[in-house]
Formats: C-alpha cells, sequence, structure tokens
C-alpha cells in the first residue's frame, strides 16, 4: 500500500518538477514521472487482484472528518490497475501531440502540472473510503480535468464547452453531496463500511440515495439525460486528454455506481429495471447522435455515451440477477460491464490518438473534408481500423468479449419467469444488437471518410507523412491489447472475477460453464485467424500478380473527381431520414438565385435535441431571472462594502434569533 | 467439416441456378444449366483483377475476410438437418457478430473505391442491417425462450415447446426469415441482381469495382448467407423424428421450394421504389414483435 501512496505522491509533485527542465525535455521528464508512478501503483493493485487480499492505510483526521481509510480492495484494484497503465500510454502520446504547441511557443507547464494531478486524484477517487475526502478528491479531479479541457484557452468555443463542463461537473457533486451527507447523517460516521448498514435498513431510504447517487455518478458518466457535456467537452479538449477523459476518467462515474451497489447488498427489483432502461435508452441515443455527427471527436463522445449505456446494460442485468437471486446472470452481467471498462478504455483512447493524429496533420475535425488518409498515413489508419472495428463489438477484437458476456447474461436472464422481465430483457437484447449495428453505421462512415477514397480538400492532400514514433508507439500498444483480449480473453476474465464478487454478497454459483466459453473462444478466434491466413494464400496464389490498375468505374466517365465521392452527411442520410423527429436539424442555406448565381451554399449540422428543448429554455431563463440583479454590479466599490455591512447585520441579527 | 464445405461449395450456387432458372421459366426461356453460377464462379477465379487506382490495401484484402466470416459463422447454423457444427449457448451472438465482421469489411472496402455509386450501395447496405439485425435477434430470442435452450436447437422444437401456438409461430417465424433472406441476399423487391448496374444501388452496387476472384468470393459469400437463412428455415420446419434420409430429402425440398419462391417473385414483380423498401424491411420487424407477443402469451397468458 505504501508503494501506491509513493506513486500518488510522484504524481502530485512530477508536474512541477517537469517545469525546470527546458521545453524539449519537460514532457520526457513527465513521462519518465509518471511511467515510474504507474509502476508503484500498478504492481500492488494487480497484486490485489491475483491474491484477493485487501490493502489498507488509514490516515487520522480526527478534528475534521475523522479517520481517512484508503483501501484497496479488487474493485478499487481493477480501477487503480486501468488508470495506472492508460495514465502512462495518454504521456507518451502526449510528447508528439504536444510538439506542435511547443514549438509555437506556448507555455504549457500548468498543463504539464494538472495533467499528473488528474491521474492522482482519480487513482484517490476510486481507493478514498471516506465520504469526505473522497468529494475533496471528486472535486480536485473535475477541477484538474477542467484546467486540462481549456488548454487551448484563446479560443472562445474551447473555453465555453470548459465552462459548461464545470457546470456540469457542480450539478453532478450537488447530488453526491446531498446523498452523502444523508447517509453520514444516519450512520454518524463519513466511512463507506458505515454506510452500509444504514442503506440495508431501510429499502425506501436506499432506493432514493441510489437515485441521487446516480444522478450525480451518471452526470459523470454521462449517461442520458445528463450527458451534455461530453460531446461539446471532449472536442475542446486536446486530444490526449479527450482521450484519458473518455477512456478513464468517465468510468469514475461508473465506479462511484459500482461501489454503492457493492454497499447496498441486494437492489430492489425497480431499480435494477431502472438502470437497464436508463442504459438501453443511453445507448441508442448516444450511437444515434454519433452517426449524425462529422466532427470526429463529437462523434467519439458520443460514442463514449453509447459504450457508458452498454457498461450499464451490464450492471442492470447484474442487478437483476441480484434482485431475483439468480447469481450465475448477477456474474455475467457485472462480469460483462466490467469487461467493458476495460474494453472501452482501450479502443476509445485508441480511437481518440487516432483522431488527434489525424488533427495534428490535417488542422481540422471536419471528416467532411478528409479523405485518403490511409496512403499518406497507413499505421494511423490500420491502427485507426483496429479501434473502429473493436469498438463495434466486432469478433476477433476484445469489444466483442465483453458484448458476448452481457448477450449471455441476458439469455441467462430470460430464464427467470417474470412477465416484465422476459419482455424487457428481449427487447434489450434486441437493442443491444441495434446499438451493435448502429455503431457499424457509425464507424463504417467514420473510418471510410477519413481514411478512404480520395483526399476531399488541400488540408488532406497536403499530409506527406505519417505521425511519428511516440504517436505511433502507445496506438499501436493499444491495438495490440484489443487483439490479444479477444484472442486469450481467459486471463482478463479471470482478474475480473475478483471484482465482480465484491460486487455480490456471498453467494455461490458454479463459475466453471462461463470459464469454459470464456476460454473456447480463443479457439473460435484462432480458428477464424486460420481460415483467414488460408484464404489469404489462397487469394494470393490466384492473383499472381495479374492485376490491372484503372480508373474507378463511373459508367464510362473517367474524370470522377474528390467532390464526387460520396459524403458522411450522405453516408448517413438514409438512416437518419427513418428517425427525423429525433433530433434537430439545423439548416444554413443560400440558394443559387437570378441567371448568373453570385454564391451559394449548403451547410447543415444536427443539434442534440435536449440541449436544443430542454437546456436552452432553461438557460434562456435564467437570463431573465438573472438580469434582474444586474442592477447590483455597479463597480463602485462603495456599494460593495455596503452589501457586506448588509449581509454582516443579516448575520449577526440571525445568529441572536437563533 | 470437410462435409460442410462441400455442402456450402455446392448447395448455395445450386439454388442461385434454380432461381435462375425458375426466372427463365415463367419468362418462357430455357435458361442457362442449373449449375451455371458455379461454373461463373470457377472462371472468375481464374480471370485478372481490373482495380481501381483509388484504392488501398483494404479493398484488396476485404473479399478474403467476408468469405472466411461467412464460412465461419456457417460453423454456428445447423446445416442438414444436423445440429449445428459448433452448437453453443448464444452461439447466435457468434454467428451475427462475425457476419458483421464481414460486412463491415465489404461497406468499407465499397467506400475505397471513392466512387458515388458504391458509397450509395454501402449507406443502405448498412441502413438496412440496422433494421435487420435487431429484428432477427428478437426472433430468435423469444424463440429461444419458449424452450430454456440457448442454441439454435431450440428452433427445431418449436411444436414441442410452444404447444398451442407452436404452428403459428413457426408461420411468423419463416416469414421473417424469407424477408430477411430477400433482404441479405439482395433479391427483388428489395434490391435487383440480375442488373449489375447503378441502377440497382445497394449490395449489387457495391461490389461494381471488383474483380476476378474477388467478385467470385463477394458472390459466393453472399449465396452462402443466403443458403444459411434458407437452412434455419428448414431447421424449423422440418419435423423431428423423421429418418435421416428422409430428412435431408425434405431439407433439399425446402432448399428447392425457397429458391423456386424467390424466382416466381423475382418474375411476378418488380423492385419496390426506394421508400417503399423501408417499409417492406420493416415489415421484417413487426412480424418479429408478433412472434415475441405470441411466446409472451404462451409463456404468462394462462
Amino acid at each position: 500500500m505504501n508503494s501506491f501512496f509513493i506513486g500518488i505522491i510522484i504524481l502530485l509533485l512530477c508536474g512541477f518538477i517537469a517545469g525546470i527542465f527546458s521545453d524539449k525535455l519537460k514532457i520526457i521528464a513527465l513521462s519518465i514521472f509518471t511511467g515510474l508512478a504507474s509502476v508503484f501503483c500498478f504492481v500492488p493493485a494487480i497484486k490485489v487482484l491475483l491474491n484477493g487480499e485487501v490493502l489498507i492505510k488509514t490516515f487520522d483526521f480526527n478534528e475534521l472528518f475523522g479517520t481517512v481509510n484508503f483501501v484497496i480492495d479488487p474493485l478499487s484494484a481493477f480501477f487503480v490497475a486501468i488508470i495506472s497503465v492508460m495514465s502512462l500510454v495518454t504521456v507518451i502520446y502526449a510528447n508528439g501531440y504536444l510538439r506542435p504547441y511547443i514549438e509555437k511557443g506556448k507555455n504549457i507547464n500548468a498543463h504539464l502540472i494538472f495533467l499528473p494531478m488528474l491521474f492522482a486524484s482519480m487513482q484517490a477517487v476510486v481507493t478514498c473510503q471516506n465520504a469526505f475526502m473522497f468529494l475533496i478528491c471528486w472535486e480536485i479531479m473535475s477541477l484538474s480535468s477542467f484546467f486540462l479541457v481549456i488548454f487551448e484557452n484563446e479560443k472562445k468555443d474551447v473555453l465555453r464547452a470548459g465552462i459548461k463542463y464545470l457546470v456540469f461537473m457542480h450539478i453532478s457533486v450537488i447530488f453526491i453531496m446531498i446523498a452523502f451527507a444523508l447517509l453520514s447523517v444516519k450512520a454518524g460516521s463519513f466511512d463507506f463500511n458505515a454506510f452500509k448498514s444504514v442503506l440495508g435498513e431501510n429499502v425506501h431510504f436506499a432506493n432514493s440515495v441510489f437515485a441521487l447517487l446516480f444522478i450525480g455518478f451518471g452526470t459523470k458518466a454521462g449517461f442520458v439525460p445528463f450527458h451534455n457535456w461530453l460531446p461539446d467537452g471532449h472536442p475542446a479538449a486536446p486530444s490526449h486528454v479527450s482521450a484519458v477523459m473518455s477512456g478513464v476518467m468517465i468510468k469514475t462515474g461508473i465506479y462511484g455506481i459500482l461501489r454503492l451497489i457493492s454497499l447496498m447488498g441486494t437492489p430492489a427489483k425497480g431499480i435494477a429495471f431502472a438502470v437497464l432502461v436508463i442504459s438501453l435508452v443511453t445507448a441508442l441515443y448516444g450511437v444515434l447522435y454519433a452517426i449524425t455527427q462529422n466532427d470526429i471527436k463529437r462523434l467519439l463522445a458520443y460514442s463514449s455515451i453509447e459504450n457508458i449505456g452498454i457498461i450499464g446494460m451490464g450492471i442492470g442485468v447484474g442487478m437483476l440477477g441480484l434482485a431475483y437471486n439468480h447469481p450465475v446472470v448477477a456474474m455475467l452481467g457485472f462480469a460483462g460491464s466490467m469487461f467493458h471498462i476495460l474494453n472501452h478504455s482501450i479502443f476509445k483512447e485508441l480511437l481518440f490518438m487516432g483522431a488527434g493524429s489525424v488533427y495534428t496533420k490535417t488542422h481540422t475535425r471536419n471528416i467532411e473534408i478528409l479523405g485518403g488518409l490511409i496512403k499518406s498515413m497507413p499505421k494511423t489508419g490500420l491502427l485507426f481500423l483496429t479501434g473502429a472495428v473493436a469498438i463495434c463489438g466486432l469478433p476477433p477484437f476484445n469489444g466483442f468479449i465483453s458484448e458476448f458476456l452481457i448477450y449471455l447474461g441476458m439469455f441467462k436472464g430470460l430464464l427467470i419467469h417474470n412477465f416484465s422481465s422476459v419482455i424487457l430483457i428481449l427487447f434489450a437484447i434486441a437493442g443491444l444488437a441495434l446499438v451493435g449495428t448502429m455503431a457499424l453505421l457509425c464507424f463504417t462512415k467514420a473510418f471510410s471518410i477519413i481514411f478512404l477514397g480520395m483526399p476531399r480538400s488541400a488540408s488532406a492532400q497536403k499530409v506527406t507523412r505519417d505521425c511519428e514514433f511516440s504517436m505511433i508507439l502507445p496506438m499501436g500498444f493499444l491495438a495490440v491489447m484489443a487483439l490479444l483480449i479477444g484472442v486469450l480473453p481467459i486471463f482478463a476474465f479471470v482478474l475480473i472475477l475478483s471484482p465482480v464478487s465484491v460486487l455480490m454478497p456471498v453467494v455461490q454459483y458454479n463459475i466453471l460453464p462461463t470459464l469454459s466459453i470464456v476460454s473456447v473462444i480463443t479457439l473460435y478466434a484462432l480458428a477464424f485467424l486460420v481460415f483467414l491466413a488460408v484464404l489469404i494464400i489462397v487469394k494470393v496464389k490466384l492473383t499472381n500478380g495479374k492485376i490491372d490498375m484503372h480508373e474507378t468505374w463511373g459508367c464510362g466517365y473517367n474524370r470522377a473527381n474528390n467532390h464526387m465521392q460520396y459524403t458522411a452527411s450522405s453516408y448517413a442520410s438514409p438512416f437518419l431520414s427513418m428517425l427525423n423527429p429525433l433530433f434537430k436539424k439545423v439548416f444554413d442555406v443560400e440558394k443559387p438565385r437570378k441567371l448568373f448565381p453570385h454564391s451559394a451554399h449548403f451547410n447543415f449540422h444536427v443539434e442534440d435535441i435536449e440541449e436544443a428543448y430542454v437546456i436552452e429554455p432553461i438557460l434562456k431563463s435564467d437570463e431573465w431571472f438573472l438580469s434582474k440583479f444586474e442592477g447590483l454590479q455597479s463597480g463602485n466599490i462603495q456599494s460593495y462594502i455596503k452589501y457586506g455591512l448588509i449581509f454582516l447585520v443579516i448575520v449577526i441579527i440571525g445568529s441572536l434569533l437563533i | 467439416m470437410i462435409i460442410n464445405l462441400v455442402i456450402l461449395l455446392i448447395i448455395p450456387f445450386l439454388m442461385a441456378g434454380i432461381i435462375k432458372k425458375t426466372k427463365a421459366f415463367w419468362g418462357g426461356r430455357k435458361g442457362a444449366p442449373i449449375l451455371q453460377p458455379l461454373y461463373d464462379f470457377i472462371k472468375l477465379l481464374k480471370k485478372d483483377f481490373v482495380i481501381s487506382k483509388t484504392t488501398s490495401s483494404i479493398f484488396k484484402i476485404a473479399p478474403v475476410v467476408q468469405i472466411a466470416s461467412v464460412l465461419f459463422a456457417s460453423m454456428f447454423v445447423p446445416l442438414a438437418c444436423g445440429s449445428a457444427l459448433i452448437n453453443v449457448s448464444a452461439g447466435l451472438v457468434i454467428f451475427a457478430y462475425t457476419l458483421s465482421l464481414g460486412k463491415f469489411v465489404s461497406l468499407i472496402s465499397a467506400m475505397d473505391t471513392g466512387s458515388s455509386f458504391e458509397g450509395m450501395g454501402a449507406s443502405r447496405e448498412a441502413c438496412f442491417t440496422t433494421i435487420v439485425e435487431p429484428a432477427f435477434f428478437m426472433l430468435i430470442a423469444s424463440i429461444m425462450v419458449l424452450s430454456g435452450n440457448f442454441t439454435f436447437d431450440s428452433l427445431q422444437n418449436i411444436l414441442v415447446s410452444a404447444g398451442n401456438y407452436g404452428v403459428l409461430i413457426q408461420i411468423f417465424a419463416v416469414v421473417v426469415l424469407f424477408i430477411m433472406i430477400l433482404i441479405e441476399g439482395s433479391r427483388v423487391p428489395v434490391d435487383d441482381p440480375a442488373t449489375h448496374l447503378e441502377l440497382t444501388m445497394i449490395h449489387e452496387v457495391m461490389i461494381l469495382d471488383n474483380s476476378g476472384s474477388d467478385l467470385a468470393f463477394f458472390t459466393w459469400a453472399n449465396s452462402i448467407k443466403m443458403f444459411l437463412l434458407s437452412s434455419l428455415i428448414a431447421y424449423i420446419v422440418i419435423p423431428q423424428g423423421l429418418t435421416e434420409w428422409m430428412s435431408i430429402a425434405a431439407y433439399l425440398l425446402v432448399m428447392f421450394i425457397i429458391s423456386v419462391v424467390i424466382g416466381t417473385i423475382e418474375s411476378a414483380m418488380a423492385r419496390f421504389r426506394m421508400s417503399h423498401v423501408f417499409e417492406f424491411v420493416f415489415l421484417m420487424s413487426s412480424f418479429a414483435l408478433v412472434v415475441l407477443a405470441l411466446v409472451t402469451a404462451r409463456m404468462f397468458g394462462g
């Protein structure tokens, strides 16, 4: 446990130390320190996962908030391990990504302080077992990530997105605070273990606390309808930050929910249903909006919402299993969701890094003006493709395994002989299939418009070479992990079983059938790869160099140019036209007029329905209300002193009355 | 496994041949020999390639991945009335997701050419998939609930597990799967495989630029997909308890009937307008919902 704290202390300090070095060495120094810290944190975590023992470190803050326990139990260890690995990968990528900014003379010292601070606070959040301390770490996490998001703070929309993120995080923290306050008043202590008995006493109390915390943690994680900060926050942040935020940080919200479940014991049936339904809606909503987006990072942000939904579906199935006392269903659901947490952190980091590499070279996030990049950036293209296939849940990559486990849990859940659960699970199965195919549509669109065909603009045309090694290396590592876990899922699965056991009160179930299914997937995957290899050999034999290169077939028209290609909007349009009422289309059209038209343009984008019909009206009415108080800010120092005086008088009178 | 491969090499082509023969019959022509699609396949394997300059290596590897995924998926489906070669719980998921992998690569290979025709085909194919697959999952999962057995074997026991509702469920299940064959196999009224031109604008247009063995692989994969879904129909329809030879004869008969019906539909009607195609595809989802309703009625309806 001590080594874990050494790791955290290194993370907290190394940003300041890195500032001493010269511009070129700064990030390299930071990478070395982060690597060191990652090892210090990763080792105890992996020990806990393998042995199942629990590490505890107690600090005494008597006067303030009692004893504070930092505990690495298997559930925390799982997250600690993911955070350690991903933070190192992210920092290595940042080496390449930040270089152009340094060359332009941007001061990145603050960035280098907040990046490791974010890692440290995430590590603390998933290990801290004291409500008060938890909130402090949670707040440090939110604030440090806020400062990372506004890296390019000279841009107005970046600042806007950052402030939106900050507001959302503080609304979420209010809910968490209220829930924790309720719990600690009842329990008389801030310690999580004390909450356990309180939650077990009264079902209604437990349910309302769950609702509050689900809103609070769900806002961080990005559950619909609390998701709205993600599609703005991720594009604004630099790519390595969006990678770590989407790949790891939003999972701390999931961690909160899982920790709560572990404290709650058997959840109420209604809660389990609600979680499953909300998650299904989240997944569908996320992937639907991902299809509508043409900004690659917004697309990936919405796809994170989708994946949070899939993770939530696993949790919902697990809770359903607990509520109906079906341990195998519970195990499969929780294991599926845990597995998807791991998988999503791998392929979403990979995809965000891929998007970042494309952005570094082309300086645009609009996929409509990209194209043909696989020829100039073959490595990035191949790695992005790996991520895209993995995120669609296709075999033989890792995404398939977790979705398969969730499907398996749902199939087993069908055996619960209860009308509403059977209907709900059948729709959830079809829903997950729908999510899968929509993800397929979304990522075939993203990959093929960015990397295939002809370049659609000069900025895509002028890319001459691939990214530098420090950007390719972390992506390559993640892609290899995606394939390895897909082919050999059993190793990851065994590690996941001990965190799953934390979520389930002492129940006995037979793990062997599931183990055999998971291990037999290896055989299938290998069989498939052999199939593929044989067929490739056949094809090579058949080809034998008899290839003629010609223009693409254009019905005899041989002058096809890049503007005649299919675009991202048109690719998605047949699907979206079926679902028109579900989003708000904003058109910007200037039709050609008169005989010799001067100018004409057509532009359209899709707005989030929640943003358009819920958040904006609320903001408008807020503005109206708050504008009534504008007069208070007179700029006159005397009147400010007057306010202070009035306040003091009110406080004195108030305290006298009480 | 060898037998399976032989079946996959012959029956899909035979079915395609029978469909063409049926169309010729209704058109008053003599038509090509029934094995013509197989001859075409072999001929294509020997041909040279013409490849677009716009394409990348994705275009070359895609047909191979597509055929590998389809062949691999075939191991999870019961062929010729026996159980599937790999008969596992939730084999449905492995089957469908492996096919999706093939679809993924065929979509990006179409986009790789930079042709607007192929882009259009890819976008529509992707769109149809989003409607077809959930309906398929819902249908099979509903049937699986009845018997509590999550392998494809449960399709065979509908009459036993569903009692009075059995026949109705069978009928609707067959209709759903048949519509799926028309969509996935790109047949009339969804798509028209006879016009190898941009007019069809769905699956067939996606492979405009493929040639040689690439084209052979794509057409083969497509007929195998049709054949696998037909096998599921056969599995539902053919009653249990027949002798081995009887059941194989019945299986071949079902395959024959399906091909003739497809051929007849193709002769009798024209392709739908694109907006009507969507309505037709949604028909499949509605029928799958009917099956779900019947299943729950059976389970919980007194």
